[in-house]
């Protein structure tokens, strides 16, 4: 009996990752590296190391914040990047922190705290880093025994029903305290029945909001070659779960949910571990001359499934998407030719490389779920690189026309060379206003904020961080949505700056 | 809490005529961390990388966990290299629960605290070493 269960034991952990991870760390020293790159780029501070664990103060705020304007903004990013003189080799590897900007009848209020994640505490424990990431692997690295072991929580937030998760790209969600932001730990959805197997089951960093309130997220489980599907209710239990089989595995980062169907993209950057393979990325291969395939999924039951396919494409976020009465879904999404951006561009720009690239355009997408067919079409005009696209959630998984999203002009780019302009964009008009940052400051994520009693996607606020590399600031601006390229009509500066994050929401209230 | 459960491992070697040397050590397993007095602890003794990789043991052990520390003794090893294996049954289901994409939810660890990567932990990892008394002290939550 024994000798079944252990074979059963080692059978299952058998089937995953081989060692490759275990490859020899490069040896280089990229905390010096970077430091030199500084000095002669000074706008790389935006990827520098955090210097507190903590932070907390009332910004000093300009200009008019609207009485009517509450909530708060919660975002996370990688910001912890050297870990006792180990320098990540890749942005999305840092340890995250969680942020929290109040806004409150005109003041603004700002928090931020590490997240108390496993990685971060064994690596306290250790005295040293422990693990590899995306890209390369510190000295005498730890072995995983599975992705939670390095989920840093760095990527983005979900607040849903009163509850506020940090999230990771491939492992369970943090819970933080909304309040205080100390982290709860690893949090699990109630699930049917008291049972327990989607502990440890990867919920990825772009949950989409139904218009019932209800989430609906996917997953990867590379080495199962498992795609996974939640559907959490508006009382935060889990209402039903999914697994699709995906060959091969790759990256997906986002997807997009409509009134019937849930749509994701799957870039042929096939999951192929390699003995010698240094992170995770390198267990991936790029094969441009493979289909991106497209993975359509029934909303209502997920064991009913196509796959479409377009031209090889690399995708991180997609805006919205919708489905009109005869089946034909409209999605858009920030379109890259590959995925150079990840694999290189992110790590070099942590060795202090400061060319930024760029990478993603916008494109339109139109999906015939009754002919069974998918076509793309580029948005805006050639030279318009973007990212961060976001919406009014109040038109979340439904027919949307206002798009907001940050992007750079080939014709006109900033000293720092990365996004710096912030955009409304109106899809059926294709009318365009965007507002040009100066380029001592590098935008975050900008999200809408609706205006209570405001009817969706009309009479909303734009609300963004930025980093003010030149002054070593972090300011929070806001617009009006439909006076963007007049500028910010308040802003709230802080007496710090902290390493460029990624994603965030609005929370009224 | 503490408890002792020892088993000599001279049977079970010589049914398996691997018992070819005059010496024999012991070898004291203590498993600290064991954060649930609930389930059963399931210990595996496993003599040589083909038998670490492949099916059997030289001495196993299934106790009613407690929480905090427990201790196994197997006598009568010959020297020689061995890897343990420890999983924690916590529902006594007899299995290692494993969660909707496959990966193990019940703690379980190697002798040398080694760690695997995204799965079990490789023999050179595991393997120690017996020429004389020895004591494995392992962590069920590294």
């Amino acid at each position: 009996m024994h000798r079944r269960q252990f074979t059963k034991l080692l059978a299952l952990m058998a089937c995953p990752l081989p060692a490759s991870v275990l490859a020899q760390s490069d040896g280089e020293n990229w905390t010096e590296m970077f430091a030199e790159a500084v000095r002669e780029y000074p706008w790389l501070a935006a990827w520098g190391n955090v210097e507190q664990d903590r932070y907390e103060a009332d910004a000093v705020v300009r200009g008019n914040w609207p009485e009517a304007l509450q909530g708060v903004v919660y975002r996370t990013g990688p910001a912890q990047h050297e870990i006792f003189g180990y320098r990540n080799r890749h942005w999305f590897d840092g340890n995250g922190m969680v942020h929290a900007w109040r806004i409150d009848g005109g003041g603004v209020r700002h928090q931020a705290r590490l997240i108390e994640t496993l990685k971060l505490q064994a690596e306290r424990a250790a005295g040293r880093a422990l693990y590899s990431g995306l890209s390369g692997a510190p000295p005498g690295q730890a072995g995983l025994t599975g992705p939670n072991d390095v989920n840093s929580g760095n990527t983005s937030v979900l607040f849903h029903h009163d509850r506020l998760l940090a999230l990771w790209e491939a492992g369970s969600p943090y819970e933080i305290d909304a309040e205080t932001l100390e982290t709860r730990g690893i949090y699990n959805f109630e699930e049917p029945g008291g049972g327990s197997s989607m502990r440890g089951a990867p919920f990825s960093a772009h949950p989409r909001v139904d218009v019932d309130g209800s989430v609906w997220n996917f997953g990867y489980a590379s080495a199962a070659g498992l795609l996974v599907f939640w559907h959490i209710g508006a009382d935060g239990a889990l209402r039903k779960a999914g697994r699709i089989a995906v060959d091969p595995m790759t990256m997906p980062h986002d997807f997009v949910v409509t009134e019937k169907h849930l749509v994701i993209l799957l870039p042929p950057f096939h999951f192929r571990p390699a003995a010698d393979a240094m992170g995770f990325l390198d267990m991936h291969e790029w094969r441009p001359q493979d289909p991106c395939r497209v993975l359509v999924v029934d909303k209502n039951d997920f064991s009913s499934h196509y796959f479409l396919e377009l031209p090889a494409q690399w995708i991180f976020h997609f805006g919205n998407a919708w489905e009109d009465r005869s089946g034909v879904i409209r999605f858009d999404g920030a379109r890259a030719p590959d995925p150079s951006i990840m694999t290189q561009t992110f790590t070099e720009i942590m060795r202090g490389n400061p060319d930024y690239g760029r990478a993603a355009r916008h494109y339109g997408y139109r999906l015939d779920t009754r002919a069974r067919t998918i076509s793309e079409e580029s948005m805006l005009e050639p030279g318009v690189f973007t990212e961060f696209p976001s919406i009014d959630p109040r038109v979340g998984c439904r027919q949307y026309r206002k798009l907001v999203f940050l992007s750079q002009s080939e014709a006109d780019l900033a000293e720092h060379g990365t996004l710096n302009e912030v955009n409304l964009f109106d899809i059926e008009s294709g009318r365009r206003d965007w507002f040009r940052y100066p380029d001592t400051q590098i935008p975050e994520e900008h999200l809408y904020a609706p205006r209570p009693g405001s009817e969706p996607e009309s009479g909303g606020w734009i609300l963004g961080t930025a980093f003010d590399w030149r002054r070593g600031r972090h300011i929070i601006n806001l617009f009006n949505a439909e006076g963007i390229a007049d500028g910010p009509v308040a802003s709230a500066e802080l007496p710090y700056a902290i390493p460029l994050g990624l994603h965030g929401k609005f929370v009224t209230g | 809490m503490k408890t002792s459960k020892t088993i000599s491992a001279f049977l079970l070697i010589a049914a398996l005529g691997a018992y070819t040397q005059a010496s024999a050590e012991t070898l004291t397993i203590v498993i600290e961390d064991i954060d649930d007095a609930t389930g059963i602890l399931q210990v595996q003794v496993m003599a040589g990388q083909a038998q670490f990789e492949g099916e059997g043991a030289v001495a196993q052990f299934m106790e009613p966990a407690v929480a905090g520390t427990l201790t196994f003794t197997a006598e009568d090893l010959p020297p020689g290299e061995y890897a343990i294996r420890i999983m924690h049954d916590l529902n006594g289901n007899g299995e290692l629960d494993t969660n909707f994409v496959g990966m193990p939810t019940e703690p379980y660890a190697f002798s040398n605290n080694a760690r695997g990567s995204f799965g079990p932990a490789k023999w050179e990892d595991a393997r120690f070493v017996v020429e004389s008394d020895v004591t494995q002290v392992i962590s069920l939550n590294p």
